[in-house]
């Protein structure tokens, strides 16, 4: 028994000061990366880091992240590195392209707020022209028709809405505005109906007019569905 | 974004005659780009953000000090754009053309107006 504790004891011992050598001190960071512009991009960022510094590359996330920047996960010893070295290293590096990587620091969205001028310009000549029509809403059994225009949702308007309809989707990150939060409608009376049937008709800004894709029932699922979208904090 | 971005031009027909519709070309070398890229098609396929967009957001034309129109842009236009649009010449005032990207940045051209024979 005494040989079994001793040895034990040896070995968790060794095992301690073994983690302890190995990972003592160390901090994972996270790095939003501008630059990665194809697979090769990818590849080369990673393995370039690599042979420059002494780090532990975890992860880079590529999809699902929050601001829809790459996130890169590296673990290092901020007694050996620094974050700011790190972040000098990654804008050093090329692409096989020749195209340099470099942290993202800048807004979440990049669409400054609209100057006076343009304020101005939209109240002499308006937004947009909307002809709305006094529509009444058909829809008998609500609790299908939301469950229809969920999966409508999910399939259609998630991309570029967000999924929790926060405006937020994957590739609504070039667009000139930015989506529309779609819990703006939770709990809407049939005074919003004209208007939501109109944009999901005719589209706005960047969206395009499901008019043409979705049946009159098909929208009225939709706008269902749309009414029921709580913002997340409240789910 | 880096590179400085100049002025626009502006060009107007040459023979110009009281209320005759006149022809203006506008030329911007702005950049325009999504800022998305696929990096990744090993699962399912999804765009990334690989550079800041950047994109006209707004051209604003006036004729003498009215506003006569509003073109609201997207990154969907193509780098160094040229507009082409026309003017009923009721006056002898300058075009001016206003151009505003999305980071709120402005540039303007402006020519001057008059009636020849």
């Amino acid at each position: 028994m005494k040989k079994f504790l001793r040895i034990f004891g040896i070995s968790y011992c060794f095992t301690f000061f073994l983690f302890q050598t190995i990972f003592a001190g160390t901090v994972v960071d996270k790095f939003k990366i501008e630059g990665i512009i194809s697979i090769a991009s990818t590849k080369a960022l990673q393995s370039e880091l690599l042979k420059k510094m002494d780090i532990k590359i975890i992860d880079l996330n590529l999809k699902k992240t929050d601001s829809g920047w790459p996130v890169l996960r590296i673990e290092y010893d901020p007694d050996i590195i620094s974050k700011n070295k790190i972040e000098t290293v990654i804008g050093e590096i090329e692409d096989p392209a020749g195209h340099k990587y470099k942290v993202h620091k800048g807004p979440l969205i990049a669409n400054a707020n609209l100057i006076d001028e343009e304020n101005q310009a939209m109240t002499i000549l308006g937004d947009m022209t909307m002809d709305l029509k006094q529509v009444n809403n058909p829809t008998v059994d609500f609790d299908s028709s939301i469950k229809r225009g969920k999966d409508m949702f999910i399939k259609n308007c998630a991309k570029c809405h967000g999924l929790n309809g926060n405006g937020y989707g994957v590739v609504a990150h070039g667009f000139t505005t930015w989506p529309r939060q779609l819990w703006a409608w939770y709990k809407a009376d049939s005074a919003a109906d004209s208007y939501l049937y109109w944009i999901i008709e005719n589209g706005k800004s960047d969206m395009p007019p499901w008019g043409l894709v979705l049946s009159e029932n098909e929208r009225w699922d939709l706008i269902n569905y749309i009414k029921t979208i709580k913002k997340p904090e409240e789910n | 974004m880096a590179e400085k971005i100049k002025p626009p031009r502006i060009r107007v027909s040459r023979r110009i005659k009281k209320n005759k519709v006149f022809k203006v070309k506008v030329k911007f070398d702005h950049p325009s780009f999504t800022g998305l890229a696929m990096a990744d098609d090993t699962t399912e396929p999804v765009f990334n953000r690989a550079k800041p967009v950047t994109f006209i957001r707004n051209m604003l034309v006036y004729y003498g000090d009215e506003l006569v129109s509003r073109l609201s842009l997207s990154s969907g236009i193509a780098d160094d754009p040229l507009f082409t649009f026309k003017l009923k010449a009721t006056k002898e005032a300058p075009v001016k053309v206003v151009f505003i990207d999305n980071f709120g940045k402005r540039w303007e051209a402006s020519k001057e107006i008059k009636f020849k024979g």
